[in-house]
C-alpha cells in the first residue's frame, strides 16, 4: 500500500470516527438546542401568560380610562405567548408536545377570547355606570328643582295663607257684627211675640242703627256689598215695627247661614292650606333626602362596582327598589316625580345590567383563571418537558463524545502504530543505504528501488540523484580545470600586456630621455664643433702667425665661452642620464628605496618634458622640500608618467590652447597626497565610472590600450597600499588624488579588484 | 351635609345644561291639578268627569267630540254607515291604530273588530268573561245600551256592525263617551291567560295619546306620551307643530285652595275648577289664565225616593221648598252659577223655560212636613261631596247651607261623607237618603240627564238614578224621546219629563254652572270643554 493511503488511512480513521461524532454531535446539538430553544420558548410563554395574568388584574381592578393600556399590553403578551406556543406547536419533539402545546394555543384562545369578552362588557359596564351617575345627577338636580319650587310656593303660600286668614277674620266679624244687629233686634222680636206692638217705641234705636253700621262695614270689608246696602235699609225703618223685625231677623239668619258656612270654608282651606304647606315642605325634604340617598347610593354602589362586589351591589339594588318606591309613594311634585322614578328606575336598571355584566365578568374572570391556570401549567410542562429533552441530548451527547473520541484514539493509535511500522522500516533501510552511498558515490546503488510505494520512488530517486551528481561533478572538474588554465592564461595575457605596457612606458621614457639629452648634446656637438673651429682658425693664425693680441684675446673669450657653454650642456647630458638611469632603475627594478620627493618628482617630470613639450603644455610642480618617503619610486613614476601622459593624450586632446598640468604634493602625516590635474576637457561624467576598467578608453583610434588607469588603480592599491580618487567635469578638467604611505606595510597588498566608478579606491 | 347640598347645586346646574339638550323651552312633563281620584282607569267602569277625564288620555272611542263641541268626530272609526231605518251601524276601523305596551304585554298587531268586539261585549254579555271583572259596568246599563243593542258583529278584521233594536238618536253620541273606549282584546286575552283579568283595569292599554305609567291613589295618575299614537299632532288641534310633552301626570289635589296655590308655584300647569272666591285672584295673575265654558251640567240635591221619610212625596216637596237655593248659589257659585230650576242647563235644547223656578217657602214647607206628620221634624243623613266638582265646587258648604235651611223646618240633617270613591259607591249603592251630587253631560243630549241621572234603569241599585226615582210616565217619555230623532217630538217629551220630574221632586236641583280651568300661560292648546273632559293630547307648555 502506498504511504500516502497509509498516511491517509491514519488520518482518514481518526478524522471519520470524528466526523460520525461530529455528526451525531450536531444532531444532538441540535435536538438539544430545539429543546432548549423550546424550553425558552416555553418559559417565556410561562412569564408572558403570568405577566398577562397580572395585567389582567390590573386591567379588572383599573379605572375606565386606564384599562385601554392594560387590555392592550395584555393583548400584546398573550399574542406574544400564542406565537410562543404556536412555533412550540411546530418545532415540537413529540407528538405529546405538540398536542400540548395545540391544546394550551387552544386554551390560549380561548383565555384571548374570554378577555376580549371581558372587555366588551367592561365597556358597556362603563358606559353604564356612566350613564347611572348621569341619572343619579339628574335625580339630585330634580331635587334642587323641587327645593327651588318649594321655596318659591313656600313664599306664594304664605301669602295665600295670610289672606285666607285675614277673610276668615273678617268673616268672623261679619258673624260678630250680624249677632250684634239681632241681639239689638231680639227684644223687637220678643215683644212681636208677646203681642206688645206698643213697645216697639221702646226699641235701642241707637243700639240697632250702631249695630247695623258696624255689621255693613264688617261685609263691605267681606266685599258683600249688597248686603251692606241692604243692612242700613234693614236697620232704617221709622217706626221699626214688628215687620221690620222679621225681615232684619230673616235677613239676618240668612246672612248668617251664607256667612257660618264661609267661615268652616274657610276654615277649611286654611286647614288644608296649612297641611299642604306642611306635607309640602315634608315632601320637598323627603324628595331632598331622595335625592341625597340616590348620590350616597350611587356612590357607595360605585365602589361596590368598582370592587366588583356583586352582593354589595344586589343590596344596593335592593335599596334601589326601596327608594324607587318611595319616590312613587312620596307626594313628590308630579313634575319631577316621573322623572325621578324614570330616573332611579333607569338607575336601578342599568345597575341590574352593570352587575349581571359584572356577574358575566366575574365568571369570565374564574374562567379565564382557570384557563391561565391550566395554560400556565401547560408552558411549565412544556418548559420541563423541553429541558429534559435538553438535558437528555446533552448528556448523550457527552456520553457519545467520550466514547467516540475513546474509540477514534484507539484506532486511530492502532493504525498509525501499523502504517508507522510499514513506512519506518524501508525508510531506516533506505537511509543505511544513502549513508552508504555517501561515504562510497560509487557503491552500489540503493536497494528497494524495485518497491512500488513513495518508499521506491525515494529510492529511485535518491539513485538517480547520487547518479546525476557524479556525473555534474566532473562536468564541473573539468569545467574549472578548463577555467583554471584559462585564468593562467589570462593573467600571461595580463602580465604581457602589464609588460608590454610597462615596455611601452619604458620606450617612452626612453624616447623622451633621448629626446632631452639630444639638445644638451647637440648644443655640446655645435659648441664643439665651434671651438673645434676657433681653434683650426687660431691655429692657423697661429700657424700663419698672424696672430693678433686681439684676436687671441678673442678666441680665448671664445674658448672659454664654447668650454663654459659644453660644460653646461654636458653637465646637463649627464645629469639627464644620471635621472635617466636612476628612472630606469627604479622602472626596472620595482625597489624600495627612501627618497626626496621633491628631487624624485622634479627628475621624472623633467623626464616627461618631451611630451609636453609637443603640446606646448606646461607642467608645474608644486612641491614642498623635504618630503621624503620609503615607497616604490618606479611604481610611482609610472603612475605619475600615466597621470601626465593622459593628460595629454586625453585631457589636451583637440585643444587650441596649451593646457597646463599641476603636480602638487602634500603631506599630511603618515599619508602623502599627491594630486595631478589639469585644465582640459575633464571626462564625461558617463565615462567617470569606468576610468579605471581595464581596457577601458575613449582612444583607442589613437592607440590607447586601455590599460593605464588599471594599471595606475592597481599600483596605488596594491603596490603603494594607498588610495586613488579621480575628479573631473566637462571642461573643467580632471584631478587624479593620491593618497599613500610615506612607508607602506612590509608586504605588498594583494591587488584589490577595480571598484565601481566614482567611488575612491580604499 | 354642606358638602353635599353644594355637590347636589353644582350636579344640578350640570344637569340643567344636560336637560336643555331634550326638548328646548319645553316642559317635558305636564302637570293637571286635578280634583279627585278616579274611581277607576277602565273606560267601562268610569262614571265621573273625573275618572272620565283619566281615561281620556289612554283610550279612543270609536267616534269622538272634538275638544271643547259637542260635534261627533270619526276616531277609531274611520267612517261609519247606518242603515236599516237608524238600527244598523257599521263602522270601518282605522288602519295601523297601535295599542300601548306595558312590562306584561307588547302588542303584536294594530286596532282589529275584535278589540271593538271585546270593549263591548264584556260591558254587554253578563256570561263575558270579563263581565265582572273589575267592577260593574254602570254607564252601559244606564244609558240601556244592554237592552238597545241587538247584535255586535265582525264583518271583517276592519269593519265592525252594531245592530239595535230600535233606532235611537243617542247611540253614536254615547258611543263617544268614555265606556266606549276601545280595548285591546289581545291584552285581555293575555292577562286571561296569566290568570290576572283583573289587571285589565289596574294596568289599562288603549290607543291614546298617553300610555298609562301608575297610579297612586290620591297623589297621582301618571302617564307617558305614546309616540305610536295614531293621529299626528296637527290633526290633534296643537296649534304650534312641537313635540308633545313627554309625561302627563294627574295630580290628585281635592283642596281648591291648594290647587291654586300648586297652579300659582308652577307644581302643575293646568287646574280643575278654581274656587268661586279666588276667580278674581286667578284673573289677576299675569302668570295664569282663566278658562270658562257653560258646561252640560248639574248639581243636585238627591233624594233617595226608596226610603222613607223620602218616599213621601210631601216631604221631598218640603225639602225642596226650605232650601234657599239662591243663597247657595250666591254664596258658592257667585258668578259663575246660576239656580237650577231642573235637571236639564237653560243651554240644553230640551230645557223647558215655562217651569218657574221653584220656590223657597219655609212656611209651606212647614206646612206640608207638618201633613206628612212630621212636624217635630226628622232626622237624616245629608251626604256631601268630599271634592269639588265641575258643578259643585264645595258640597260642604252646600250641605252647610242646606242642614241651616233645613233646620229651619226641624229637619236635622246629619252631614257625612266618605272620600270620593267611596262616596260615589256609596251613593250608587243607595244607601244614603239625602245626597249631594250633579251632573256633566256626556254627549251633551238631553238624553244624558234625564234618561242616565233618572230613568228607570238607572234606578236600580248601581245605576246613577241616585234617586232611586223610578216614575213610569215620566221613563216612558224620556224613552220615546230617545226613540225618534225629531228635535220637535223630542223636545215635547223632555218637557214633558221635566214636568213630571218637577211634580215628584225626587231631586232639588241646586245649580248650573260656568266651569272653570285655571291654566298657567305658558300651556298652549288646552280648551275648556264643555262635557267636562280635559284633554291633553297635544297640548305642550314652555318651560
Amino acid at each position: 500500500m502506498r504511504v500516502g493511503r497509509k498516511i491517509a488511512l491514519v488520518g482518514g480513521v481518526p478524522i471519520l470516527v470524528a466526523a460520525a461524532i461530529a455528526a451525531a454531535g450536531w444532531i444532538l446539538l441540535t435536538q438539544g438546542e430545539r429543546a432548549r430553544a423550546g424550553a425558552l420558548l416555553a418559559a417565556r410563554a410561562y412569564h408572558d401568560l403570568t405577566l398577562a395574568r397580572m395585567v389582567r388584574d390590573d386591567a379588572v381592578a383599573a379605572r375606565a380610562e386606564e384599562r385601554a393600556a392594560f387590555e392592550t399590553r395584555f393583548f400584546d403578551l398573550t399574542s406574544r405567548a400564542g406565537r410562543g406556543l404556536e412555533t412550540l406547536q411546530n418545532q415540537a419533539r413529540t407528538r405529546g408536545q405538540a398536542e400540548r402545546a395545540g391544546a394550551a394555543r387552544q386554551s390560549l384562545d380561548r383565555y384571548v377570547a374570554r378577555m376580549r369578552d371581558f372587555s366588551a362588557v367592561a365597556r358597556e359596564n362603563d358606559g353604564l355606570i356612566a350613564e347611572m351617575g348621569r341619572r343619579a345627577n339628574r335625580l339630585t338636580d330634580l331635587a334642587e328643582q323641587a327645593r327651588q319650587r318649594q321655596q318659591a310656593s313656600n313664599v306664594d303660600l304664605a301669602r295665600t295663607i295670610t289672606g285666607k286668614v285675614n277673610r276668615l277674620r273678617a268673616t268672623r266679624d261679619v258673624v260678630m257684627g250680624l249677632n250684634g244687629l239681632m241681639a239689638a233686634a231680639w227684644p223687637l222680636v220678643l215683644a212681636r211675640q208677646r203681642g206688645e206692638e206698643a213697645d216697639a217705641a221702646r226699641i235701642d234705636r241707637g243700639r240697632l242703627v250702631q249695630a247695623g253700621r258696624d255689621l255693613a262695614a264688617a261685609l263691605r270689608a267681606t266685599s258683600h256689598e249688597p248686603a251692606a246696602a241692604e243692612v242700613a235699609a234693614l236697620t232704617a225703618p221709622q217706626p221699626f215695627d214688628g215687620a221690620a223685625g222679621d225681615r232684619l231677623t230673616e235677613w239676618g239668619e240668612r246672612l248668617l247661614k251664607i256667612v257660618t258656612s264661609e267661615q268652616r270654608t274657610l276654615d277649611d282651606e286654611v286647614a288644608q292650606l296649612l297641611a299642604y304647606a306642611v306635607e309640602a315642605n315634608a315632601t320637598e325634604q323627603a324628595t331632598q333626602n331622595i335625592g341625597i340617598a340616590t348620590l350616597r347610593l350611587g356612590q357607595r354602589t360605585a365602589e361596590a362596582l368598582a370592587r366588583r362586589d356583586t352582593e354589595a351591589a344586589s343590596a344596593m339594588l335592593g335599596e334601589g327598589d326601596r327608594l324607587s318606591a318611595s319616590a312613587s309613594a312620596l307626594p313628590i311634585s308630579p313634575l319631577i316625580q316621573s322623572d325621578m322614578i324614570e330616573a332611579i328606575d333607569g338607575w336601578r336598571t342599568r345597575l341590574a345590567t352593570t352587575m349581571d355584566g359584572l356577574k358575566r365578568q366575574n365568571a369570565m374572570i374564574a374562567e379565564m383563571d382557570g384557563l391561565a391556570a391550566s395554560l400556565s401549567e401547560a408552558a411549565r410542562a412544556l418548559n420541563d418537558d423541553a429541558l429534559e429533552d435538553a438535558d437528555r441530548f446533552g448528556t448523550f451527547l457527552g456520553r457519545l463524545l467520550l466514547a467516540g473520541a475513546a474509540v477514534g484514539l484507539l484506532l486511530g493509535a492502532l493504525v498509525a502504530l501499523l502504517v508507522a511500522r510499514s513506512i519506518l522500516v524501508p525508510l531506516r533501510q533506505l537511509q543505511g543505504d544513502m549513508i552508504a552511498l555517501a561515504a562510497d558515490p560509487k557503491a552500489e546503488g540503493l536497494s528497494g528501488t524495485q518497491r512500488t510505494d513513495e518508499l521506491g520512488d525515494i529510492a529511485r530517486a535518491t539513485n538517480f540523484f547520487v547518479t546525476e551528481i557524479g556525473r555534474r561533478e566532473r562536468a564541473l572538474r573539468r569545467a574549472k580545470d578548463q577555467a583554471d588554465h584559462a585564468l593562467e592564461d589570462l593573467h600571461q595575457a595580463q602580465d604581457d600586456l602589464i609588460r608590454a605596457e610597462k615596455l611601452a612606458s619604458l620606450g617612452q621614457l626612453v624616447a623622451g630621455v633621448a629626446h632631452e639629452i639630444n639638445t644638451p648634446l647637440g648644443i655640446a656637438l655645435t659648441t664643439a664643433t665651434l671651438v673645434r673651429d676657433e681653434t683650426r682658425a687660431f691655429q692657423g693664425l697661429v700657424a700663419a702667425g698672424t696672430l693678433s693680441r686681439s684676436r687671441l684675446t678673442h678666441f680665448v673669450d671664445r674658448v672659454g665661452e664654447g668650454t663654459q657653454l659644453l660644460c653646461a650642456n654636458l653637465t646637463r647630458a649627464a645629469d639627464l642620464v644620471h635621472g635617466f638611469k636612476q628612472v630606469a632603475v627604479d622602472r626596472a627594478s620595482d625597489e624600495r628605496r627612501s627618497f626626496d620627493l621633491d628631487v624624485w618628482l622634479g627628475e621624472l617630470l623633467a623626464s616627461l618634458q618631451p611630451m609636453l613639450r609637443k603640446g606646448g603644455h606646461r607642467i608645474r610642480r608644486e612641491c614642498p622640500p623635504g618630503i621624503v618617503v620609503d615607497t616604490y619610486p618606479g611604481v610611482l613614476a609610472q603612475i605619475v608618467t600615466n597621470l601626465v601622459a593622459n593628460a595629454v593624450v586625453h585631457g589636451f586632446a583637440g585643444a587650441e590652447t596649451p593646457g597646463t598640468i599641476t603636480v602638487r604634493v602634500a603631506s599630511t602625516g603618515a599619508l602623502v597626497r599627491l594630486e595631478v590635474g589639469d585644465d582640459g576637457s575633464g571626462i564625461a561624467p558617463e565615462n567617470l565610472g569606468r576610468i579605471f576598467d581595464p581596457f577601458f578608453t575613449t582612444a583607442r583610434s589613437r592607440g590607447s590600450t586601455g590599460l593605464g588607469m588599471h594599471i595606475v588603480h592597481n599600483l596605488v592599491t596594491a603596490k603603494l597600499q594607498g588610495r586613488i580618487a579621480v575628479e573631473s567635469e566637462p571642461g573643467q578638467g580632471t584631478q587624479v588624488r593620491l593618497d599613500f604611505p610615506r612607508a607602506p606595510a612590509g608586504a605588498e597588498r594583494p591587488g584589490t579588484a577595480r571598484r565601481p566608478a566614482g567611488a575612491e579606491a580604499p | 351635609m354642606t358638602g353635599i347640598m353644594t355637590r347636589i347645586a353644582a350636579v344640578a346646574l350640570a344637569a340643567i345644561a344636560v336637560l336643555g339638550d331634550a326638548v328646548p323651552g319645553q316642559a317635558r312633563t305636564l302637570v293637571y291639578c286635578s280634583e279627585g281620584d278616579p274611581e277607576a282607569l277602565d273606560p267601562g267602569l268610569v262614571t265621573t268627569t273625573t275618572a272620565m277625564s283619566v281615561t281620556w288620555q289612554m283610550f279612543n272611542s270609536l267616534v269622538e267630540f272634538a275638544p271643547g263641541t259637542t260635534d261627533l268626530r270619526p276616531a277609531l272609526a274611520e267612517s261609519w254607515a247606518v242603515s236599516d231605518g237608524g238600527r244598523t251601524y257599521d263602522f270601518l276601523l282605522r288602519e295601523g291604530v297601535r295599542f300601548h305596551a306595558n312590562a306584561r304585554f307588547t302588542p303584536s298587531r294594530p286596532l282589529e273588530a275584535e278589540d271593538v268586539l271585546f270593549s263591548f261585549l264584556r260591558q254587554w254579555q253578563p256570561d263575558h268573561p270579563y263581565h265582572r271583572v273589575g267592577g260593574d259596568f254602570a254607564y252601559f246599563r244606564d244609558l240601556g245600551l244592554a237592552g238597545l243593542i241587538e247584535g255586535i258583529e265582525r264583518l271583517d278584521a276592519r269593519r265592525v256592525r252594531f245592530r239595535l233594536k230600535e233606532p235611537d238618536p243617542t247611540f253614536l253620541p254615547n258611543l263617544a263617551q268614555a265606556f266606549g273606549g276601545i280595548l285591546s282584546a289581545e291584552y285581555a286575552d293575555h292577562l286571561m291567560r296569566q290568570g290576572t283579568p283583573e289587571e285589565l283595569a289596574r294596568a289599562p292599554i288603549g290607543t291614546g295619546p298617553f300610555r298609562f305609567v301608575d297610579y297612586r291613589p290620591g297623589v297621582a295618575v301618571r302617564y307617558r306620551s305614546f309616540p305610536q299614537y295614531w293621529r299626528r299632532p296637527r290633526e290633534a288641534g296643537t296649534q304650534v307643530g312641537t313635540d308633545a310633552v313627554e309625561g302627563l301626570v294627574f295630580s290628585i289635589t281635592p283642596n281648591t285652595a291648594v290647587r291654586l296655590t300648586k297652579l300659582k308655584a308652577g307644581e302643575c300647569h293646568v287646574m280643575a275648577f278654581p274656587g268661586t272666591a279666588d276667580l278674581d285672584a286667578v284673573r289677576a295673575d299675569h302668570d295664569l289664565a282663566l278658562l270658562s265654558g257653560e258646561a252640560l251640567n248639574v248639581a243636585y240635591l238627591a233624594l233617595n225616593t226608596t226610603r222613607p221619610p223620602m218616599n213621601d212625596l210631601r216631604v221631598r216637596r218640603a225639602i225642596s221648598l226650605a232650601i234657599d237655593r239662591r243663597a247657595i248659589v250666591e254664596a258658592v257659585y257667585g258668578p259663575a252659577g246660576t239656580v237650577a230650576r231642573n235637571p236639564l242647563p237653560p243651554s240644553s235644547w230640551a230645557f223647558d223655560p215655562d217651569l218657574p223656578e221653584p220656590a223657597f217657602d219655609r212656611e209651606a214647607a212647614a206646612r206640608l212636613l207638618a201633613q206628612a206628620g212630621l212636624s217635630d221634624g226628622f232626622e237624616t243623613d245629608l251626604w256631601y261631596l268630599p271634592v269639588s266638582r265641575p258643578y259643585n265646587p264645595d258640597g260642604r258648604r252646600v250641605a252647610d247651607m242646606i242642614r241651616a235651611d233645613l233646620a229651619r223646618i226641624g229637619i236635622r240633617a246629619r252631614l257625612t261623607t266618605r272620600d270620593w270613591n267611596a262616596y260615589r259607591a256609596a251613593l250608587y249603592s243607595g244607601a244614603p237618603t239625602m245626597m249631594l251630587y250633579g251632573w256633566t253631560s256626556d254627549n251633551g243630549d238631553p238624553d244624558n240627564f234625564l234618561n242616565v241621572l233618572l230613568g228607570c234603569r238607572a234606578a236600580e241599585p248601581g245605576g246613577a238614578n241616585l234617586a232611586r226615582w223610578c216614575d213610569p210616565g215620566y221613563d216612558a217619555a224620556v224613552k220615546s224621546a230617545r226613540g225618534t230623532d225629531d228635535r220637535e217630538t223630542r223636545t215635547r217629551l223632555y218637557r214633558e219629563a221635566q214636568n213630571r220630574f218637577r211634580e215628584a221632586a225626587p231631586w232639588v236641583p241646586l245649580a248650573h254652572t260656568v266651569v272653570h280651568m285655571g291654566v298657567r300661560r305658558t300651556v298652549e292648546g288646552f280648551r275648556a270643554d264643555p262635557l267636562g273632559r280635559a284633554l291633553f293630547e297635544g297640548v305642550t307648555a314652555r318651560e
